[in-house]
């Protein structure tokens, strides 16, 4: 089903219904184009622009009426998920089981160095934009053993995480700094910088963009020296699978760059394999 | 003489008093009657000591002379039989046997509206007890006669009305005869009535529409628009029980009809009454908690809203305060159990509590079944927790060794739970797996793979399949040792005489992911599958030629490319598995099957397996070019150069262009 976008619409908060229960819901009567069926539809938060956007996209509203909710037949949304999009296609590369090899650059203005680094990706979840898994670094200097933190990553599908990072220190305008350091970027920039890519359809974009979050280091103590507090910007091939990244923590060196590459462990060609949680 | 005050009112001079007055056919003495029924009423000493005494035959020999009978003595008497059914399910059937039944139902006709009146309320208490005979709803006579105590204007009446429905409406077609007689109208008319009516009919209310979705569609309609307002108000009663069940009926009509109950403030009303509700230490609260839990059961949504109105912080401090009775802590189980089952931060938060843990992880040892199988579920729930997983924090002893206890439960549903449970423990991602090992586990799960349940079946063999995943070297020799390769063959190749075809298809697609676990890591895994004469790849591949089921084709197909990523032989024996024997030139290759397939993952792994076969660095690459081009296999993969899966396009992409290393292969 598919709706007619309204003009001269602006729905200024005033217009709210009482719940009964001190609080306000808000309901806009709304007609279906194809079928010219009015329906009352929910919008959760009234003061949220983009929000009703995103549920009154091609609504014409025609009345706004007061309603009891005890009789209200709409469904409501309460996710705040974009109704219009869908989840990205999986790609066999970036699944549970898959290994990736290569580099993070961790140098500053005093010092060159990087670290070789290993990820494994432990968890992915394409219907809620969720991957996880471990990231190892190797010759750290500080520490005796190579350092293994657990990672939690947000998928950008514009479904459930737009390019606009909105936490973790990261204005949208550093967003953006990081974004455009990736070439497979460059098509999305103008959209993006519109409406942080919310209306992209990336399902069949052949790069994946992701970022990542280190939770917790996993062998060593937290007072090892070292820093989780940033997080990395990441792009992944769905073609080769390789990965690029930049890690961004306001406290620390710009733009360090993790690049990584599928690793077939000695093999002569791709291995993969799988859990199932019940 | 009169005789001592003890002996007047002893058990057995009221007997015997009331049986004289029984014998001779005249009227008993009231005031022994009376005084018989002060005696029993509230109190189950004294009504079991009469019924073993043998009361019951000679009260109800006085109700059975009703004609002869004065109104004050069957008033006496239907009282004295409804307080030996009260409660009492001997006294119920010491009550049915004496054949006090017909005579009671012959009061409900009475001109005497008290006589009336005390007949219902016997048959009443008749009817709380699940002893009290089964109505039959399907003959017109009682049907009619259930209707009209329902649109009597008489408490008693309507109430034993709705209380045989209540006890003896059990199966659909019940609900449906119940529902077509119009028997939902009138009890959501008695819902204006006095407090017991009141809970009387949402009771019964519930029992007709509780999972009939038939029933309640075609009951709630705009004609009936009213029913749900009202029941809304009873939400808010002043008396807990009432507040229950119209919560109750709500989300029973929500449950069959989802288009109602969508406002969010009502829903979260809901979940803040029954959280109150929750508070009541009796029946209530009991009733509360699993309400509560089917209600958030199946929707992310509503546990949102649950996890919002601090219901974790609540069930958290009830289980820490006290020692629950196992009804109680099985309802709280379920709730954190369903809060778990799809948020992260449920999750977390129960996690943030290790006496709350260490309480889930004692219910584990249980006396009651039900609580053990609560635990379960619960802690099932949480460790889908792959953050949580990855950092071991399932992996102790204190878990993992009440769980392998509850594999050898006599109880198959106990040993299905702890099941699911070690299946997701075992992911672990680390070397703790080994914790589970050591104590035995593999070679449980191994016995239990040949189990006769095919519930126990599939479970086991995919606890062991997510026990492969990503595990150490050493654990996998270990493992393989218990499995046995001939056995594991038997799990891939199915048994159909001791399984039926569909959960065969469920045990293979699970066997198949752990071989393909198996020969997944280091490159000299792909040996167990060459052991015995290459027992287990033959196996595969001759599952992948016979299997007419996506998800063990998938799993077959990716044993076959994890075999192919290896040395020359190896792949060469991946090349005799998947084409036809030389002597059958016009088969079609098994891969060509599969590249034609409509599921993209099945496409996705035969692709895959030649990216592998195709590799150009192998001495033998070309040689497996050319056989593959002439099985056809390679102008199928030019088929798919626009294949709407992506990732299928993309590997036919690498596929093609590794082939055509070798040169083009367009003429």
């Amino acid at each position: 089903m598919t709706y007619l976008l309204a003009t001269g619409w602006t729905g200024d908060g005033k217009d709210g219904l009482a719940s009964g229960d001190g609080r306000q819901q808000w309901w806009w009567l709304a007609a279906d184009d194809e079928t010219g069926d009015r329906r009352w539809v929910f919008i959760p938060s009234p003061f949220d622009l983009l929000r009703k956007r995103q549920y009154c996209q091609n609504l014409v509203v025609t009345a706004k009426m007061p309603v009891r909710m005890v009789e209200s037949p709409a469904p409501a949304s309460s996710s705040g998920a974009n109704p219009g999009q869908t989840s990205l296609q999986p790609c066999s590369l970036l699944s549970v089981g898959q290994t990736f090899s290569g580099t993070q650059n961790v140098s500053s203005p005093q010092k060159e160095e990087a670290w070789r680094v290993n990820v494994r990706i432990q968890g992915c979840d394409l219907n809620h934009g969720y991957v996880c898994g471990t990231m190892e670094a190797l010759n750290v200097p500080m520490a005796d053993t190579p350092v293994v933190t657990f990672w939690e990553g947000e998928i950008v599908d514009t479904k459930n995480y737009t390019f606009f990072t909105n936490k973790w220190k990261a204005t949208s305008e550093v967003d953006i700094d990081h974004w455009t350091k990736f070439p497979s970027f460059s098509p999305l920039l103008s959209q993006v910088e519109v409406d942080g890519g919310k209306s992209l359809d990336l399902s069949n974009y052949q790069y994946i963009f992701m970022r990542w979050k280190e939770q917790y280091f996993v062998n060593v103590g937290a007072d090892c020296g070292l820093t989780i507090a940033g997080f990395y910007y990441v792009c992944f091939s769905c073609v080769d699978g390789s990965i690029n990244g930049y890690y961004y923590d306001p406290n620390s060196s710009p733009f360090q760059k993790l690049e990584l590459k599928t690793t077939n462990e000695g093999r002569s060609g791709f291995s993969f394999s799988s859990y199932e949680l019940q | 003489m009169p005789g001592s005050a003890s002996s007047t009112h002893r058990p057995e001079g009221l007997i015997e008093r009331l049986r004289s007055a029984a014998a001779d056919g005249g009227e008993a003495k009231l005031k022994d009657l009376r005084e018989l029924k002060n005696q029993i009423i509230g109190n189950r000493t004294k009504k079991l000591s009469y019924i073993k005494l043998g009361a019951v035959p000679f009260v109800v020999s006085i109700l059975s002379s009703a004609p002869y009978t004065s109104d004050s003595l069957l008033i006496q008497c239907a009282a004295t039989i409804g307080s030996f059914a009260c409660g009492v399910d001997s006294g119920v059937k010491a009550v049915l046997d004496a054949g006090a039944f017909p005579h009671l139902i012959n009061l409900l006709s009475h001109s005497n509206e008290k006589v009336v009146d005390a007949g219902a309320r016997a048959l009443k208490m008749i009817y709380q007890s699940k002893v009290a005979p089964k109505y039959d709803f399907f003959q017109e006579k009682n049907m009619e006669f259930l209707i009209s105590l329902l649109d009597k204007n008489n408490e008693n009446l309507t109430g034993l009305g709705a209380s045989i429905i209540t006890h003896s409406c059990q199966t659909n077609d019940e609900q449906k005869i119940l529902g077509d007689a119009g028997t939902l109208k009138r009890l959501i008319n008695l819902l204006k009535g006095t407090t017991s009516q009141r809970d009387a009919s949402l009771e019964s209310f519930a029992t007709v529409i509780k999972e009939n979705p038939q029933v309640i569609l075609e009951f709630v309609g705009p004609e009936n628009g009213r029913t749900w307002g009202t029941l809304i108000e009873l939400t808010k009663d002043r008396y807990p029980r009432t507040r229950l069940l119209a919560c109750m009926c709500l989300i029973l009509i929500r449950n069959a009809v989802p288009s109602y109950l969508q406002s969010v403030g009502i829903r979260t009303k809901l979940i803040l009454i029954l959280l109150e509700l929750i508070d009541d230490s009796g029946q209530v609260g009991d009733e509360a908690l699993f309400t509560l839990s089917s209600f958030i059961a199946d929707e992310e949504g509503l546990q949102k809203l649950a996890f919002e109105a601090n219901t974790i912080v609540k069930l958290c401090d009830h289980m820490q305060k006290e020692l629950l009775q196992p009804k109680r802590l099985e309802g709280m189980l379920m709730i954190l159990a369903n809060l778990c089952s799809n948020l992260e931060c449920c999750r977390s938060a129960l996690l943030q509590s290790p006496k709350t843990i260490n309480i889930i992880t004692d219910a584990l040892s249980h006396a009651a079944v039900d609580v053990c199988v609560a635990a379960c579920i619960c802690l099932k729930n949480i460790s889908r927790s792959v953050k949580y997983l990855s950092a071991g924090n399932f992996m102790t002893e204190a878990v993992i060794l009440p769980l392998v206890r509850l594999l050898h439960d006599t109880s198959t549903s106990v040993q299905v739970a702890a099941l699911c449970t070690i299946s997701n423990l075992v992911i672990a991602f680390t070397t703790h797996k080994s914790i589970f090992v050591q104590n035995g586990g593999v070679k449980h799960l191994v016995e239990l793979s040949k189990s006769m349940d095919s519930r126990v079946r599939v479970n086991a063999v995919r606890a062991l399949r997510n026990l492969m995943f990503l595990v150490d070297s050493r654990c996998k020799e270990g493992i393989f040792l218990e499995l046995r390769a001939l056995s594991l063959t038997s799990l891939i190749s199915g048994n159909p005489i001791v399984t039926p075809r569909d959960t065969s298809a469920c045990v293979q697609e699970q066997a198949l992911g752990l071989i393909c676990n198996l020969v997944n890591g280091p490159v000299d895994s792909i040996e167990y599958v060459f052991t015995e004469d290459a027992l287990l790849l033959n196996a595969v591949g001759r599952q992948v030629w016979s299997s007419s089921k996506p998800e063990v084709l998938i799993q077959g197909m990716y044993v076959l490319c994890n075999v192919a990523s290896g040395k020359e032989f190896q792949k060469e024996a991946v090349m005799c598995q998947i084409l036809p024997e030389s002597s059958k030139n016009d088969t079609q290759s098994i891969m060509v099957t599969m590249l034609q397939s409509d599921v993209a993952q099945l496409r996705t792994a035969a692709v895959w397996t030649i990216v592998n076969l195709t590799i150009p660095t192998g001495a033998g690459a070309l040689a497996r070019v050319v056989k593959l081009r002439n099985a056809g296999i390679v102008s199928q993969l030019k088929n798919m150069a626009n294949d709407p899966c992506l990732d299928v396009k993309l590997r036919v992409r690498t596929a093609l262009g590794q082939s055509m290393i070798f040169g083009d292969f367009s003429t």
